[in-house]
């Protein structure tokens, strides 16, 4: 046998991504005579504050888009840049976000059904920012990245922007990346080794069959009321009509409670759950939809969908018999999942490698509560 | 003197003594019907069930001892009506309270109630005592178990016995580490490497190598092989967002990280050459995107690469742009000996991502996927993580079983080798229906009777004999596990959660070590094929990377049955290179060196002309023996092999791609070679 030692480096290839040049942008310069819309029930004027070449994005720097006035940090919206939050949100590792929402001129959303996507007009931006609160050492807010959802003439497009450590922008990157945070939640230090997706993580979770979509933004749930920056208080879907974002909604959505709210029943608090952090693959023509649950809150209502007494295809060993099995998470596949930090264990796959300790918690007590006999 | 002391031990209990407390209080028994009032004394250790490996709080020990005389099959059961809705756990063990070893253990095998009574078999020596201790894993609630005794189970029924072992991380990989062609143990965590080297007195030696931190472990998957020909086999860690390789020095006693920066979704990897210029190149699966791959340039660099890339494969290796791949595993289906692709795919929804891949190798640095072709019946979107490739019919070609994952896309598929390219889908006549869903697939003959078995999901599917029938074997099954010979007795062990030793039987078999040359030093590619008497023709691919998760033996091994010896050895080496072995000796390992001056004699001159010489775009043959399908190779002078396939009735081959120069074309044909030389201008 030949004895040699070689030395081994990997060389970098490249990766080609889909989602555009990023060397070839025109970047549109924000001028006092921006085009002026009529606003739908008043016919004054407004300044719509941004105007977006949808031909040029993704744009190399998120201030290029002019979602936001004055200190990029402050997360101030421009008029017609839209903030708005979901009754629930997807758990990821404890970080917190703003979203904002906007359109060009003369579009708008249309209603489908409570449990469906609002079907969002081309040239729709949803924007999202992730950021930690009391990020030592400095227990200063530190933001992380803005991810955009981009609704092209081809369907969605994923940008994400990484913001500098100065907090005085963001570049677009969609190679993944992570970063080590350490900041304090509720008095305690917490750390994690926060991940930036890149581009086939955003569209693992983002798709339906193979085509992109956002996940959030859903009647149920954003039929809520929302504080606005200049202190008005409305109903979201109201602010959305309102505003041209959105042509109309019935006055009557069966819309989601929020998760935790312990005052409703545990059932209905898990379904509220698994809806944001689950139903993205566990539904049909999800990424994990040959798996036997179906985690959207809707379908989530039979017991057999949520996986109460369903044997798991895949048997995990360590005595899971049963993806939910009542009165015992030992048993549980579906516990066992979501408390765990192992990643060819965890659920979600992606998003998450810290326990959503809260979540574990109701997950415990509904299963503890459930009393029938599996056959 | 005994049944004195089970009397006193009987009238004890009502009296609340609990004997039965720890060990050296086990409560003696014999065949009868037994009550736990409730499980507080000593946890009982080591854990020998297969399903749950955890330890529990507490135990409760008894003491049973076969009567002398004959062999009995004892069965300790808590499968009860009387204990209906509870939840036990048995463990078995030989030995002494100082030095316990697993017989056996049970955790759910029961059916009355919710199922997870438990129902455990073990064959006592006639005489010798056997520690039952019940855990509290699930409950510390009483209950009622019985002890029965039969006759002894034929002989031959396959059995596995749980052994302890000395380990520490993940335990994922059953392969040799230190190049004596004993399989090792090994389990990996983040910034340690455990191995149990297997000894050849028996036994293991126990050491920990400290790594750097990897940046990915083994989460999804293991492999090994030697990238740098130095003896001793490097690590491959297939993590959730990127690969590390672990690169052994040049005694095997460290190991260095080498971390790409590139993001991947690693699922099953594989080492294989494949470019075929005699360095091992390493194949990840990429759930979310297409396949990456890393070529090794025999000189110091291994270059990453994604897709279809002109300076790596130029035709890619599974391009789907949201990925699904999950096992693959590389095998010679077409008989041209080289290596082609399988992929098992996933995938939700309607997508393209969960239609599995065939890729032929064409001889030339190219593949493509003929998985949809007339009569391949392969492009089919059966849920699946894995696939079990072996020639379970013994007629000389691989058969394919596609162990779904789920029956959302249909079932598992059992897909018999025509010989010819094609496949034909035999799930319907074949009886799979007790066959389990899962993500380990993986063949192995465990009963040597010289029929594959397949290991699959906590079963072994025990080959009748004709691949057209499969007994399931669970009981003593371990859930899932890398597959080598831990105790080199010839009979193929598991180790996963433990090491769970073959009790093996008195069939015959031999292992074959491939140590190429030419071809990498692991001869991870080559075929090789036996043929003895009573079975006839057997064949294996050397394979890196079978299953979804673990690391299997690099040793070829083969059953033998009934047969006392072999007529050949013969493996196909990656570099085209052959190697006949005869009569070598059976119930042993046997070590082929390619560079061994064992090869077919070539036959030269007339037998084989090729004309036009020089030759420009094509040359064509000319040769009175019976081409048929024959298997063509190209080689440079060097011995490099550049285009290798099957004839496929031309008798024309296209050059145009050769670069100028002197090549030897080789034509196989029934296990006879007939080489010529021509020029290319």
């Amino acid at each position: 046998m030949s004895k040699y030692y070689l030395t081994l480096t990997i060389l970098l290839f490249a990766l080609f991504l889909s989602c555009g040049d990023d060397d070839n942008y025109t970047p549109m310069a924000e001028t006092d005579d921006d085009p002026m819309m009529t606003d739908d029930d008043g016919g004054d004027t407004v300044d719509m504050g941004v105007t977006i070449d949808l031909t040029a994005v993704p744009f190399n720097t998120l201030s290029e888009y002019g979602f936001f006035d004055g200190s990029l940090a402050n997360l101030t919206p421009n008029e017609g840049v839209l903030e708005y939050t979901l009754i629930n949100k997807l758990f990821s590792d404890y970080s917190t976000k703003k979203r904002f929402i906007w359109m060009p001129e003369g579009v708008s959303a249309t209603y489908e059904a409570d449990d469906q996507l609002l079907v969002f007009p081309v040239g729709t931006i949803i924007i999202k920012n992730f950021f930690y609160d009391n990020v030592l050492p400095q227990n200063a807010r530190q933001i992380l990245e803005t991810r955009l959802l981009i609704n092209t003439a081809d369907g969605w497009e994923f940008a994400d922007y990484v913001w500098n450590e100065a907090q005085t922008e963001a570049t677009y990157n969609l190679d993944g990346s992570n970063v080590d945070i350490m900041w304090e939640l509720n008095g305690e230090t917490r750390s994690v080794n926060y991940r930036i997706p890149n581009v086939t993580e955003c569209q693992t979770c983002h798709k339906s069959g193979d085509t992109s979509i956002p996940i959030g933004p859903k009647p149920q749930n954003l039929n809520k009321d929302f504080t606005y920056t200049d202190g008005s208080t409305a109903n979201q879907l109201d602010k959305w009509i309102e505003e041209g974002y959105l042509q109309s909604a019935p006055a009557d959505i069966n819309t989601l409670i929020d998760w935790l709210d312990t005052s409703a029943p545990l059932k209905d608090r898990v379904r509220n759950y698994f809806e944001v952090n689950c139903a993205h693959c566990h539904i049909d023509d999800g990424h994990c939809s040959y798996r036997p649950i179906r985690l959207d809150y809707t379908s989530s209502i039979l017991d057999e969908n949520l996986g109460v007494c369903v044997e798991p295809d895949e048997d995990l060993g360590n005595g899971l018999t049963h993806i939910i099995r009542p009165g015992n998470i030992q048993r549980s596949t579906l516990f066992f999942r979501l408390n765990t930090t192992a990643e060819e264990s965890r659920m979600p796959l992606l998003g998450r490698t810290l326990i959503h300790e809260e979540a574990v918690t109701l997950l415990e007590d509904f299963i503890n509560e459930l009393d029938m006999e599996c056959e | 003197m005994k049944k004195l002391l089970l009397y006193t031990s009987l009238l004890c209990i009502p009296l609340g003594m609990h004997a039965q407390q720890d060990c050296a209080n086990a409560v003696p028994v014999t065949v009868g019907t037994y009550t736990v009032d409730g499980i507080d004394g000593e946890a009982p250790t080591p854990v020998c069930t297969t399903e749950t490996t955890d330890q529990a709080g507490n135990g409760e020990w008894y003491i049973y001892t076969a009567p002398a005389g004959d062999d009995v099959f004892v069965t300790v059961t808590s499968d009860l009506e009387v204990n209906s809705g509870g939840d036990t756990r048995v463990q078995v063990y030989s030995g002494n309270c100082g030095n316990l070893n697993c017989i056996v253990g049970d955790d759910d095998a029961g059916n009355v109630g919710n199922g997870f009574l438990s129902v455990a078999s073990f064959q006592a020596i006639a005489g010798e005592s056997y520690y039952i201790a019940w855990d509290n894993r699930w409950s510390s609630a009483g209950f009622d178990f019985e002890i029965s005794e039969a006759d002894a189970p034929p002989p031959g029924q396959l059995t596995f016995t749980a052994q302890s072992t000395t380990t520490s991380g993940s335990r994922i990989a059953m392969v040799d580490m230190n190049g004596d062609y004993l399989d090792d143990l090994v389990s990996v965590s983040a910034s340690n490497i455990n191995i149990n080297y297997q000894l050849e007195t028996g036994g293991f030696n126990t050491v920990n190598i400290t790594t750097t931190n990897a940046d990915n472990t083994p989460s999804w998957s293991l492999a090994a092989g030697d990238i740098d020909s130095n003896g001793y086999n490097d690590l491959l860690y297939g993590g959730g967002s990127g690969v590390t390789f672990m690169m052994a020095n040049d005694d095997g006693t460290a190991y260095t990280e080498i971390s790409g920066p590139e993001f991947v979704f690693s699922q099953r990897s594989n080492f294989v050459d494949l470019n075929n210029d005699g360095h091992l190149d390493a194949f990840v699966c990429h759930d979310i995107a297409p396949n990456v791959y890393y070529i090794n340039d025999g000189d110091g660099n291994l270059t990453f690469y994604q897709g279809a890339d002109p300076d790596g494969i130029p035709s890619g290796l599974g391009l789907v742009t949201n990925g699904g791949n999950y096992g693959t595993v590389w095998i010679d289906y077409d008989n041209d000996r080289d290596m082609d692709l399988f992929i098992a795919k996933c995938r939700g929804g309607n997508t393209d991502a969960k239609i599995n891949e065939l890729h032929r190798n064409n001889g030339d640095n190219t593949f493509t996927n003929i998985a949809g072709d007339s009569g391949v019946n392969l492009a089919d979107p059966v849920q699946t993580w894995s696939s079990a490739w072996g020639d379970y019919d013994n007629d000389g070609d691989m058969d394919g079983y596609i162990g779904a994952s789920s029956t959302s896309d249909g079932p598992t598929k059992y897909m018999r080798n025509n010989g010819d390219g094609t496949f034909t889908d035999i799930s319907g006549s074949v009886d799979l229906s007790n066959t389990p869903l899962g993500i380990e697939n993986a063949p192995a003959d465990f009963d040597n009777d010289g029929h594959l078995d397949i290991f699959s999901n906590g079963q072994i599917l025990l080959n009748g004999g004709d691949g057209l029938s499969f007994e399931t074997i669970t009981q003593t099954v371990p859930q899932s596990g890398a597959i080598g010979d831990a105790n080199n007795d010839g009979f193929l062990d598991i180790f996963s959660n433990g090491l769970f030793l073959n009790d093996g039987n008195d069939n015959n078999w031999i292992k074959i070590v491939t140590v190429g040359d030419e071809s990498n030093l692991n001869g991870i590619g080559a075929r090789v094929e036996i043929v003895s008497p009573g079975l006839g023709t057997q064949i294996r691919d050397v394979r890196s990377g079978e299953g979804f998760r673990y690391m299997s033996s690099l040793n070829t091994h083969f059953g033998l049955g009934q047969d006392e010896e072999i007529e050949t050895v013969t493996v196909h080496w990656p570099s085209g290179i052959i190697t006949v072995v005869e009569d070598p000796d059976i119930n042993d390992t046997l070590v082929i060196f390619e560079d061994e001056n064992l090869g077919v004699d070539d036959i030269t001159g007339n037998d084989l002309k090729v004309f036009p010489n020089p030759a420009e775009n094509v040359i064509n043959l000319e040769t009175p023996i019976e081409l048929n399908n024959a298997i063509y190779s190209v080689f440079t002078v060097d011995g490099k092999r550049v285009l290798n396939a099957r004839l496929e009735n031309t008798t024309i081959i296209d050059v145009s791609n050769l670069a100028t120069g002197n090549y030897f074309i080789r034509i196989l044909q029934d296990n006879k070679t007939y080489v010529q030389q021509f020029l290319k201008k």
